[in-house]
């Protein structure tokens, strides 16, 4: 299948905003199988193809802009940054955002603390923030080594964390899902909150990299 | 004992950001999006611990599987499990479209 392609570009979307459409299709017995289960519940009403059609659009339209966005408010927002990392389904909630049934838990990096998100045993994500999580957190390698040797994880992604600073791994699972909250770049105190969501990347709400000054 | 899905900690390969970087493909997003629906309040035919159940059965198989065939395998048999349609159902479809694919897969 294709979790294993050469894909060397991190863009979702097209300039104008349309999702990058990505007609692979998989062995003949996966597109057999899901066609099969999916016209089989479509036959017996369980859902519409109309339901599908719209769940994806959905899915399409929810990436981790919505994320930089919450980031962005944190760090112009003293009393929105307490509520997000004190009750982040509550906060989120403001953007729109219902976690349910999931909790969300939001991390804050520090000069001290440098933190990271992984889910090793399955990919648990804040999908309802992020969208659907990349290829590399859903593999083996990330998953199994994340937790017993972050340092070096975090060193392919390009990212050195100082020696002094502390790393912490958060291990997410069905009903837990974590957020990084990045630290805000030094030189950025002219810029207003939608200029500086603009800075915020997916991979520094994972925890994976910093946004860089 | 360790399952398969239970990775933390274990011996594993470098990880490439640019490489492992995936855009879905339109199959994978018709799988999760039937996995959501399947999961949402209106229906609340499974739930995440139930498809985690189904994929973690697979045993060492688990791991010969890309990502979203082992969502479509547990989708497949938790509907099973649960009587949304009878083997003899999915078998019959599935030759069906199995036909219909082919068919197209080489142009005619």
């Amino acid at each position: 299948m294709n979790e294993n392609t050469h894909d060397h570009t991190h863009a979702t979307h097209t300039h104008d905003g349309k999702p990058i459409q990505n007609d692979d299709r998989p062995p003949i017995e996966a597109e057999t199988l899901e066609t099969a289960v999916r016209e089989l519940l479509i036959d017996k009403g369980v859902i519409s193809a109309e339901e599908i059609h719209r769940e994806i659009e959905m899915k399409d339209g929810k990436g981790p802009e919505l994320g930089a966005k919450i980031v962005a408010r944190a760090w112009v927002d003293e009393e929105f940054k307490t509520r997000l990392l004190t009750d982040g389904d509550s906060a989120v909630l403001d953007f729109g955002i219902d976690m349910r049934p999931t909790e969300l838990c939001v991390v804050e990096n520090t000069d001290e603390v440098h933190n990271m998100v992984v889910c090793t045993l399955c990919s648990c994500y804040p999908r309802a923030i992020l969208g659907i999580p990349p290829a590399w957190y859903k593999r083996r390698d990330y998953r199994a080594r994340a937790v017993r040797e972050p340092r070096s994880i975090l060193s392919e992604f390009g990212t050195v964390i100082p020696e002094h600073k502390q790393v912490r791994v958060h291990d997410s699972n069905a009903d837990l899902r974590y957020l990084v909250l990045p630290q805000r770049p030094a030189g950025t105190e002219n810029l207003n909150e939608e200029e500086l969501a603009e800075l915020v990347s997916r991979d520094s709400m994972i925890g994976v990299s910093d946004i860089p000054s | 004992m360790r399952g398969p899905q239970d990775l933390g900690g274990l011996p594993a390969g470098l990880v490439d950001p640019e490489l492992h970087e995936h855009i879905p493909t339109h199959w994978e997003k018709r799988i999760d999006a039937m996995m959501t629906l399947l999961f949402d309040p209106k229906r609340r035919l499974a739930r995440v611990d139930e498809s985690r159940r189904m994929q973690e059965a697979l045993g060492e198989d688990y791991h010969k599987y890309p990502y979203y065939e082992r969502w479509l395998l547990a989708i497949s048999w938790l509907m099973l499990e649960k009587g949304v349609y009878t083997q003899t159902e999915l078998d019959e479809k599935k030759k069906e479209v199995r036909k219909r694919i082919e068919e197209e897969r080489s142009g005619s």
